[in-house]
């Protein structure tokens, strides 16, 4: 069942004179449980396609259609609502608030998202998610405290716990090493697996298509390959 | 969650510096703000403490109070007229006292009235501050141009004039001693404002402190600083989240991102802020209030709670305002700059 549909997007920028043509007409369908993965080289337009699929920048054309709701239409209030509560994210960096516990990042997604839970209850899941991620015994460090990869992980954990529909990765093992990389991504692919929580992620590294179930590779704004 | 409260607790350091600033500042207002008031006190107490109502000079004195020289008619129908009504002058000299001791004072006699002392001749009646100085009732005192003597009847608490404690004499002594027979002033307590008569200018309490020499010069320069201190530590506010915020870019733009709504960050520096300000203000106006117990009986310092009242809603309000011109930073990061930019 197509959860996210992307259709006829366009965008373009406009540097003083010159209009450069980022995305060329996409059109995409995401699968409910579905791991995405684009790849292609810097400039072909798969994180600005990341982005606007995540409302987090308007189209120039086309729709970004969510649950059957047409996103590229929604007031921005609304757009804010549907990636507090229906997506989750995952960065190149983890941005996890220095002055916040382990645990408390997670408590503030569950603020963020509004989710309906009572103090014991959040507590519990709080508790769930970070044993999911492995990160349960370290749940009252601060972020500088964590390495590279536990702040990783932290970060996913934080983008899961409010049981998002999608779950956006940039570039999410791109500040990694090989060996945690790979820990990462087994970690979303897993996570998203129970979960069952569409994914879509861009990458620079081949290695970690191994985890994925679908590859788009993107060239010049368009999507010149789609492999299931 | 209390987020304003968790980075402040995580980093004391930071916030406790800020708050020594802002409590340093608004301390050292409260401190010149008490010295303005004593200063505004000591030189003009004995007006100050008059009720509301018009003050008439001589409209030839060019608003200087010392060459009014009010007509005997009009002072008549004036004071006939208008019920309350006092006519009075003050002019700068000195006593002497047994030693040839002599102590300045602000000379002053009135007609008839209760919001003056009313001396026989050769009576005095004087500020309490020289009370301090060893003067006591009964003691007999010498003006150089006064034949007679003026024996001191008693005292009257916070009477100066001119930086100069007031010494009530009967005005046929007065006239003695400066060889005038007109009165200054008149003042007509609750007077309409619009009463206008023949020959006289008409003054407002405030207008009227305007015209003392060096008063104004005095007040403003004192209010000036106490303002200057103000607006320093709204700007103080504005550049402490300012650099804050500048360091907090990139994770406002993901905590934006991920659904974090605007004016919960806002209300993160508001919260801050309004910490910051309540603590220092409750510390700066103890340690003001306990100055002004213990201050020197000799220092002019006059501090009073409704003015720290005023001042700390100021304060709050700069602090507010400080802080919010640097939220508007907040208000335009975009989640995508953030994300583009790399590691927060």
């Amino acid at each position: 069942m197509t959860l996210l549909k992307i259709d006829g997007v366009r965008k373009t920028f406009t540097n003083g004179e010159i209009e450069e043509e980022i995305l060329k007409g996409i059109n995409l369908s995401l699968k409910e449980g579905e791991v995405t993965a684009m790849v292609g080289a810097s400039g072909s337009g798969k994180s600005t396609l990341l982005t606007i699929a995540a409302g987090l920048q308007p189209t120039s054309d086309g729709q970004v259609i969510f649950e059957g709701k047409n996103m590229s239409i929604m007031s921005s209030e609304e757009v804010r609502k549907v990636r507090a509560s229906k997506f989750g994210f995952v960065f190149q960096f983890a941005y996890l608030v220095p002055f916040l516990t382990v645990e408390e990042q997670l408590q503030l997604m569950l603020d963020v998202s509004e989710t309906k839970l009572k103090k014991e209850e959040q507590k519990n899941e709080v508790n769930r998610i970070l044993q999911l991620v492995g990160m349960d015994h370290r749940k009252m460090a601060y972020p500088p405290s964590l390495s590279g990869g536990e702040k990783q992980r932290v970060a996913i954990a934080r983008a899961i716990i409010h049981k998002p529909k999608v779950l956006f990765a940039d570039e999410p093992t791109a500040s990694l090493d090989s060996k945690k990389s790979e820990e990462v991504m087994l970690l979303i692919r897993d996570l998203t697996k129970t979960l069952n929580i569409t994914t879509l992620m861009v990458t620079h590294d081949e290695e970690m298509l191994v985890y994925t179930d679908r590859i788009i590779k993107m060239s010049d704004g368009i999507i010149l390959q789609d492999v299931i | 969650m209390n987020l304003a409260w968790k980075e402040m607790k995580k980093n004391k350091g930071r916030f406790l510096i800020l708050g020594s600033i802002v409590f340093l500042v608004s301390f050292l207002t409260f401190i010149i703000s008490g010295l303005a008031n004593g200063l505004s006190q000591d030189n003009a107490a004995l007006i100050k403490d008059l009720p509301q109502g018009q003050f008439y000079m001589d409209e030839d004195a060019d608003q200087t109070y010392n060459l009014s020289k009010i007509d005997r008619s009009i002072q008549n129908e004036i004071l006939s007229n208008e019920k309350n009504a006092v006519a009075f002058s003050i002019q700068m000299g000195f006593l002497n006292e047994k030693d040839n001791k002599q102590q300045s004072v602000a000379f002053t006699t009135a007609t008839e009235s209760t919001l003056f002392a009313n001396v026989k001749q050769g009576e005095v009646i004087l500020d309490s501050s020289l009370k301090d100085k060893g003067i006591k009732v009964g003691d007999a005192l010498t003006n150089n141009q006064f034949n007679g003597k003026f024996i001191v009847k008693g005292f009257v608490e916070q009477k100066k004039y001119s930086h100069a404690p007031v010494a009530y004499i009967n005005k046929e002594d007065y006239q003695e001693i400066y060889r005038v027979d007109e009165m200054q002033l008149i003042f007509v307590p609750n007077g309409d404002s619009s009463k206008e008569y023949a020959g006289l200018h008409s003054f407002s309490n405030r207008e009227f402190l305007q015209t003392i020499p060096s008063y104004n010069a005095e007040q403003m320069s004192l209010n000036m600083i106490v303002w200057f201190l103000i607006v320093i530590s709204g700007m103080l506010f504005a550049i402490f989240f300012y650099m804050m915020n500048v360091q907090k870019i990139g994770l406002y733009g993901i905590l934006k991102a991920i659904g974090l709504k605007t004016n919960k960050l806002f209300k993160m520096i508001w919260i801050q802020m309004a910490i910051i300000t309540v603590v220092s203000l409750i510390l700066s106006v103890g340690l003001s209030q306990a100055f002004n117990i213990i201050s020197p009986k000799e220092m002019p310092f006059t501090l009073t709670i409704t003015t720290t009242i005023q001042l700390s809603i100021v304060f709050l309000i700069i602090g507010f305002i400080g802080a919010t011109i640097s939220g508007m930073q907040i208000k335009k990061v975009e989640p995508l700059q953030a994300i583009q930019k790399g590691e927060a």
